[in-house]
């Protein structure tokens, strides 16, 4: 019997504000332990909590960019639970009334994920367990975060994948979140379960905890699809239960029986007042929303005519692919623009790190020139390979490299020379070309090439030699 | 009336270890509060318990600005143990 996949997602999202949530100390990651707390974060008795604007600001935004409904009245409340990450004993989030609600994602099948609500919450400490102790750091303590949830709509490990790409690059176009996986600041909760295919029932489901990797995610819903898959074909139960993944040892392992809101106490947050986000605000702050993904590759690819796997790899880098539209904003081949860009200039981009932060020496100005000489036929593509070699080594423009002599081309009698000469020393080229061999013939265009120093058009070099030879 | 099983549920919540011998007299104590708590039923009709805001402040923030933050040492003044800036407790994961 086959059984069906059914996965919900909680993806926290940690805010890239300067200050926490509830109190002026930065956000800054690491740092030594504890410097950067002061008594509301700490939760000491007698401090007032106040919420951070900039906080509400980047929850709408998010909102926003994942078509959700946003509440113009929120409220924020406390969730207790006993553990020493939390200096307080409670967590203070959003219950009932979250910040953001009803929103969507895209899949590229055309799926739509549906999420079920945004909220804003605080971050907990950071606790370190070695030497048989546990130590703790509450410097990421009261940082921002959202917590995005899904409806249970992912079939698939592949799904899920897809969603998060689509979330992480979201939230960085819209600059609410660097979502550094690595740094903790995108943390995946999956909440996974199984029917037999074709069954209407949900099965009962298992969460896994905390994770802040694709590649984890994937291998921990692997193991636990199998996981369930086994207990109820060996007619047991699942417990409905948190679990952990154990990269090291590819399993997920049973850290608590699951609670439900009932067991976390939650109430209303005596200590904060209401927030209220009037249509206006919603209004201003869609207004600063950029151009998001889904809309730039559909500009690339319908009206630049981009293809589908390069759209995408330059959208993944969102100043790549401004560098891009700065760079073809006045070209017409725009594809020869994402040529460039992903062939020469990414081979000096080898990590994703530095494409991120599109560490190309040459302003776009540079490659649009380059380009429009090109364009304007003054100089053939090899030229402007070599050129632009010699630009990003050096952050200076084509002018620098190639002259107004060199742009004027060859003269066509020239030109024609060469190519006589090129025939008349190439002969055993020209027999086999002329045998049926295509090939033969771009050896005879790479002398006329190599004899102009790459300044000859190879197009008009074709049809001057095609004339001599037959 | 609060039941056996509820007491030792939340006493597991709460991460306290409870003798059968208390559990009578913890029922009882218990069912009280939740009697008293219960009071409120009669009067939340009247208040809007959905966004109760007793003095319509609403949109109390804080810039987005960095400020100081303490002094680790005062920060870690009432700490029991720990060692190079962190405090420290027995061994604890979440179970």
């Amino acid at each position: 019997m086959s059984y069906e996949l059914v996965a919900g997602l909680e993806t926290h999202i940690e805010l890239s504000t300067n200050t926490k949530i509830f109190c002026q100390c930065t956000t800054a990651f690491g740092g030594e332990p504890n410097t950067h707390c002061c008594p509301i974060c700490m939760g000491m008795p007698g401090t007032l909590p106040k919420l951070n604007k900039k906080v509400v600001e980047y929850a709408v935004k998010a909102g926003i960019a994942v078509n959700c409904k946003i509440r113009n009245i929120s409220k924020m409340d406390r969730k207790n639970y006993v553990y020493p990450d939390l200096p307080k004993a409670y967590q203070i989030s959003q219950l009932d009334k979250p910040i953001c609600y009803e929103g969507y994602i895209k899949l590229s099948s055309g799926k739509s994920i549906d999420i079920n609500r945004i909220h804003i919450e605080e971050d907990a400490g950071k606790l370190i367990h070695e030497r048989g102790g546990t130590y703790i750091d509450y410097n990421r303590g009261g940082v921002p975060l959202i917590e995005i949830v899904t409806e249970p709509d992912f079939r698939s490990i592949d799904e899920v994948l897809e969603y998060l790409e689509k979330l992480r690059l979201i939230m960085k176009y819209i600059g609410v979140s660097d979502v550094k996986m690595q740094e903790g600041s995108l943390r995946c909760d999956v909440n996974i379960s199984v029917r037999k295919k074709g069954e209407e029932k949900l099965g009962i489901r298992t969460e896994i905890k905390n994770m802040n990797s694709l590649n984890f995610i994937a291998k921990a819903m692997e193991y636990e699809f199998e996981r369930h898959v086994d207990i109820l074909e060996s007619g047991g139960k699942i417990e409905q239960e948190t679990r952990r993944y154990d990269s090291e040892l590819n399993i997920t392992e049973s850290m608590r029986g699951k609670e439900d809101a009932d067991d976390y106490r939650y109430f209303r947050d005596p200590d904060l007042v209401n927030i209220n986000v009037s249509e206006e605000e919603i209004n201003r702050l869609k207004d600063e929303l950029p151009q998001l993904p889904d809309e730039k590759m559909h500009v690339f690819m319908n009206v630049y005519g981009i293809p589908k796997d390069d759209a995408e790899l330059l959208i993944k880098y969102k100043k790549i692919a401004e560098y891009f539209e700065e760079a073809s904003k006045d070209i017409k081949n725009k594809k020869l623009a994402s040529n460039y860009i992903l062939g020469q200039i990414f081979r000096r981009l080898p990590t994703d790190w530095e494409k991120e932060e599109c560490g190309i020496s040459i302003p776009p100005e540079y490659l649009s020139e380059l380009i429009s000489l090109i364009e304007s036929k003054k100089i053939t593509s090899s030229m402007a390979s070599t050129a632009l070699e010699k630009m990003l080594d050096s952050g200076k423009s084509v002018r620098e490299f190639i002259s107004e002599n060199d742009m004027q081309g060859i003269d066509d009698d020239v030109l024609k020379e060469i190519c006589m000469r090129a025939v008349s020393e190439n002969q055993e080229a020209v027999e086999s070309y002329l045998g049926g061999k295509e090939k033969a013939f771009s050896s005879i265009i790479g002398y006329i090439m190599k004899e102009t120093k790459g300044k000859a058009d190879p197009q008009k070099a074709a049809e001057i030699v095609k004339e001599i030879i037959n | 009336m609060i039941k056996k099983d509820e007491v030792l549920k939340i006493a597991k919540l709460a991460k306290l270890s409870v003798d059968e011998n208390e559990i009578e007299q913890l029922i009882e104590d218990m069912s009280k509060i939740i009697e008293y708590a219960d009071s409120i039923n009669n009067v939340a009709e009247t208040v809007d318990v959905e966004f109760d805001n007793i003095n319509n402040i609403v949109n109390a923030f804080n810039e987005d600005i960095v400020l100081d933050s303490y002094d680790r040492d005062e920060i870690l003044k009432n700490r029991e143990g720990g060692e190079n800036g962190y405090f420290a407790i027995r061994k604890s994961i979440r179970g």
